[in-house]
């Protein structure tokens, strides 16, 4: 045997298959569109200032903002000032939820963002290069009525950067401050149904603890957590695809198996890239509703990279099998360097998330980005994964080249060649252009999407239905890789046809060239086969 | 002529007294006596509110807290923006709290209108997000024709709600009278300006959170002005508000400025109907229009707070105080100042 099954399909039936994907396609985008609600919810919590009684401020007690129990609070910090509290007294709390409202494990993680209100005084204004240290303890409770138990406590570190936008005048007087957002907590499952944070600045005058940080007036907090309903219906469809992606895969293999030549390294790249998108799309995530698992980002983050490492490996390989300059490859190690960047980017990435979610584990109020010596590591990971991510395009890029190069040389030559060798050159060339067409395909609705749902505001209306579009992006994008996927196993897994099965011989063999026919994933079966039409050749 | 006739005449004399002036529920800033507005009594003996308010304050009793609030926040912030103008934005300890100084349709009535609505809108949404109430905005369908519910698509924002509420609360004057009368359209129109002010000036802002913190999956939200930021916009649009008149145009009633050569209005600027008066003199006739008289001026400045303008040219006079000043002070974040005494003497000037 030799070729793909898509040489010898006939346009026909292969246009039939392309419009199914296509359907299948257009189907992904509208469950995301139609059905799910949008990715993540935002809800908006103002920390309520309570005043902590309690001479000792090690003692465990937790302050809830509202509800039974509510803490003793005040509304400013002006009756503070006349009540003789200091702010080693107050302690910010932040229920989350708010007020009859229950979290639930298929919110899958919660992220809050930290946000100080700070007014301008003439007198007292923020230092430069100022440091909130905060201390914050986490609890969490699984009925309203119960005991908070511990789950985090720390004391953090955040930059305040802040600018003030007008000119310091005395006139601006109480005006805020416009501080960059920061990262505060980030929580990989919602185990339970109310959390709650107490937050305190507790200040040091001799260590220069929260000194020079200004009057600070609110703390707002912004609590992300992906949507039930967008969890469902990801899941749901995670759970679609496993099964359709592992079928094509175990016949894929079968069909490679059945052959009588050991499998070619494309067919094996191939094939790992099938194992990794199943390995994205097993659904282990159904347990994570059940499970406390934690570590689930993390899990989802180490999947995600070996797939896009895989993806990126493949094309590589891909183009290098089909370079046609006579070159023997088929070995993994050929393409080192190549597939080094794409190793050691993401060896990179894998490092600086380790060093992110990884400690986010242990320490949910974590976060790289707020000590000066992390933020240079995070941004020395990153650019190095950046400059393997440019050299590999470059590399690809040259490589795509190439072979238009061979493939451009080798059209002139094409008519003079004996059938065999026409057919097989075809058979390349229509390949290559066709993955290429399709894989630009794909690209470019992965950019134009993504570009609509950063740019858009998520949702468009028309009429009477609401189109989630970060939504559809999401599953859309999803559906389509996977359909690449299971197109590129499908269509070039190995074919039972024949080259030479219609036309019983071509007359004008000529016996020079075949010997030539040595490159390419058809190295084992070429030679056979042109041997097997000399020999009838012979016959005749 | 009987009793029962007297009696509606009463009524009826006392409602045309109230409907000149919509904003005497600011006067809840100034119930301190009343504790927390707890039960469904309160809300009757609340003064300055009209009927249908108190049916609004019984239905949703949770929230009126934060209307006080914004109606002091309301109070505050003019007083802040007019601080350097011949009217201070002074309030009477008697209703209406402004005096009478807005019960015409004035520039300056325009800005109380709007900064009242946008403060109430304001003060409902900050009690939303620090968990006072329990409405807010999960009970409102915003997102189509998805299932609902907080598990399944989350809430809408809390601005939503705090605007609705100021819809329903302080616009529900106008709204009874049909629409028909000019002031009740530029109330109506101020009153949505001021919440405009807010609605578009939100900051919307983003966070990335994709595989290792990538802009894969970016969330953005948008975020509501600090409160001096809507007074500072209002001001601003007071400054350029535009003369209006009412005119039919087609079937309706509408307001269109009175010179017709400006452009007309948008729906983010203020509209009046009478110029305002000169605010120089106390008119003992119109309560809280308290005259120049003893107000303190800036000598160099050449604008309204000058001594110039501010004293309406009666002069001023000028005298050396001594002031204790705080210097080299430490603070901290909160609660804690510690300063030097500082005196020294400054230069007063008084209007005549």
């Amino acid at each position: 045997m030799a070729g793909a099954i898509i040489e010898n399909m006939s346009t026909k039936k292969l246009v039939i298959f392309g419009v199914i994907l296509l359907l299948f396609q257009a189907f992904s985008f509208m469950v995301g569109g139609l059905i799910a609600p949008g990715p993540t919810s935002v809800v908006h919590y103002l920390a309520t200032k309570c005043v902590d009684t309690a001479k000792s401020h090690q003692s465990t007690k937790w302050f809830m903002p509202w509800g039974p129990n509510q803490c003793e609070k005040i509304r400013t910090f002006d009756e503070a000032m006349a009540k003789k509290i200091e702010a080693n007294n107050i302690v910010f709390a932040v229920h989350i939820p708010l007020p009859n409202k229950e979290m639930s494990p298929w919110f899958q993680f919660i992220l809050v963002i930290l946000q100080f209100d700070i007014a301008f005084k003439m007198n007292n204004q923020i230092e430069d290069g100022a440091l909130a240290t905060v201390d914050v303890g986490l609890a969490y409770r699984d009925d309203s009525l119960s005991e908070w138990t511990e789950m985090a406590h720390s004391l953090e570190q955040r930059k305040l950067n802040c600018n003030f936008t007008t000119i310091k005048t005395y006139e601006n007087e109480g005006r805020y401050y416009e501080c960059d957002l920061l990262p505060f907590m980030e929580v990989g499952s919602v185990a339970h149904k109310y959390y709650l944070l107490n937050i305190r600045l507790p200040v040091h005058e001799r260590k220069k603890v929260n000194v020079g940080i200004g009057e600070i007036k609110d703390i707002r907090l912004v609590g992300i957590h992906q949507n039930g309903g967008f969890t469902k219906v990801w899941f749901a469809m995670k759970t679609f695809l496993t099964p359709s992606i592992l079928i094509i895969m175990i016949w894929y293999w079968r069909r490679i198996t059945l052959m009588t030549r050991p499998p070619v390294l494309l067919e094996k790249v191939i094939f790992a890239l099938g194992i990794s998108m199943t390995f994205i799309n097993i659904p282990v995530e159904w347990f994570s509703v059940g499970f406390n698992w934690t570590w689930m980002l993390l899990f989802g983050d180490i999947r995600q990279g070996i797939f896009y490492s895989m993806l990126l490996s493949f094309w590589i390989i891909f183009c290098g099998e089909h370079l046609m300059d006579q070159t023997e490859r088929n070995r993994f190690s050929i393409y080192w360097k190549q597939v080094g960047p794409i190793v050691f980017g993401s060896f990179c990435l894998f490092i600086f998330d380790m060093c992110e979610r990884g400690v986010q584990l242990t320490n949910p109020f974590y976060s790289i980005w707020a000590s000066d010596v992390g933020t240079e590591l995070a941004m020395a990971f990153i650019i190095v994964a950046g400059i393997c991510a440019c050299l590999y395009f470059l590399f690809l890029c040259f490589m795509v080249f190439q072979v238009f190069r061979n493939i451009s040389g080798k059209r002139t030559s094409l008519p003079a060649m004996s059938k065999a060798r026409r057919l097989h050159y075809e058979g390349l060339i229509f390949r290559f252009k066709f993955l290429m067409l399709v894989t630009l395909f794909c690209a470019a609705m992965t950019v134009i999407f993504f570009i609509i749902s950063q740019v858009n505001e998520g949702h468009w209306h028309w009429g009477d239905y609401t189109v989630q579009v970060n939504s559809a992006f999401f599953t859309g994008i999803y559906g389509m890789w996977n359909l690449y996927v299971f197109a590129i196993m499908f269509l070039y897994a190995p074919s039972h046809k024949r080259y030479g099965d219609n036309q019983s011989s071509d007359p004008g063999a000529s016996s020079g060239e075949e010997i030539q026919l040595t490159t390419t994933i058809t190295h084992v079966d070429g030679p056979t086969e042109v041997y097997k039409m000399m020999g009838k050749d012979s016959q005749e | 002529m009987n009793a029962e006739y007297v009696l509606r005449c009463l009524l009826m004399l006392c409602f045309a007294l109230f409907s000149a002036n919509a904003s005497n529920w600011l006067y809840l800033a100034k119930l301190t006596s009343v504790g927390s507005i707890a039960n469904e009594e309160t809300c009757e003996r609340l003064r300055g509110l009209i009927q249908r308010q108190v049916q609004i304050c019984k239905r949703s009793i949770e929230v009126m807290d934060a209307v006080r609030r914004g109606a002091q926040l309301a109070i505050d912030e003019c007083q802040f923006q007019f601080r350097n103008r011949r009217w201070n934005c002074s309030t009477l300890e008697t209703m209406p709290v402004f005096g009478k100084v807005v019960t015409q349709g004035t520039r300056e009535a325009a800005f109380v209108y709007a900064i009242s609505a946008a403060s109430v809108a304001f003060a409902v949404t900050r009690a939303c997000s620090s968990g006072e109430l329990e409405k807010c905005g999960c009970d409102r369908n915003v997102h189509g024709v998805s299932p609902e519910g907080f598990q399944w698509s989350g809430c809408s924002d809390n601005i939503a709600y705090g605007v609705a509420f100021s819809q329903s609360f302080v616009d529900v004057r106008e709204r009874g009278k049909g629409q028909s009368s000019s002031r009740a359209l530029m109330n109506l129109h101020n009153n949505e300006a001021g919440r405009k002010a807010i609605l578009s000036h939100m900051r919307v802002e983003c966070k990335c959170h994709g595989v290792s913190g990538s802009c894969e999956v970016k969330t953005c939200w948008k975020a509501m002005p600090p409160f001096r930021k809507v007074g500072n916009v209002i001001k601003e649009k007071f400054d350029g508000a535009t003369e209006v008149e009412q005119r039919k145009v087609g079937t309706a009633k509408a307001l269109v400025p009175r010179n017709s050569q400006f452009k007309p209005h948008t729906d983010e600027d203020l509209v009046y109907l009478e110029p305002s008066p000169d605010f120089c003199e106390r008119d003992p006739r119109t309560p809280g229009m308290l005259g120049t008289v003893g107000r303190q001026c800036n000598r160099t400045s050449k604008a309204i707070d000058g001594c110039e303008l501010m004293c309406c040219g009666r002069g001023f006079q000028t005298e050396e105080v001594q002031v204790v000043d705080r210097c080299s002070c430490k603070f901290h974040w909160c609660c804690y100042v510690k300063c030097k005494q500082c005196p020294k003497t400054v230069e007063m000037h008084t209007c005549r």
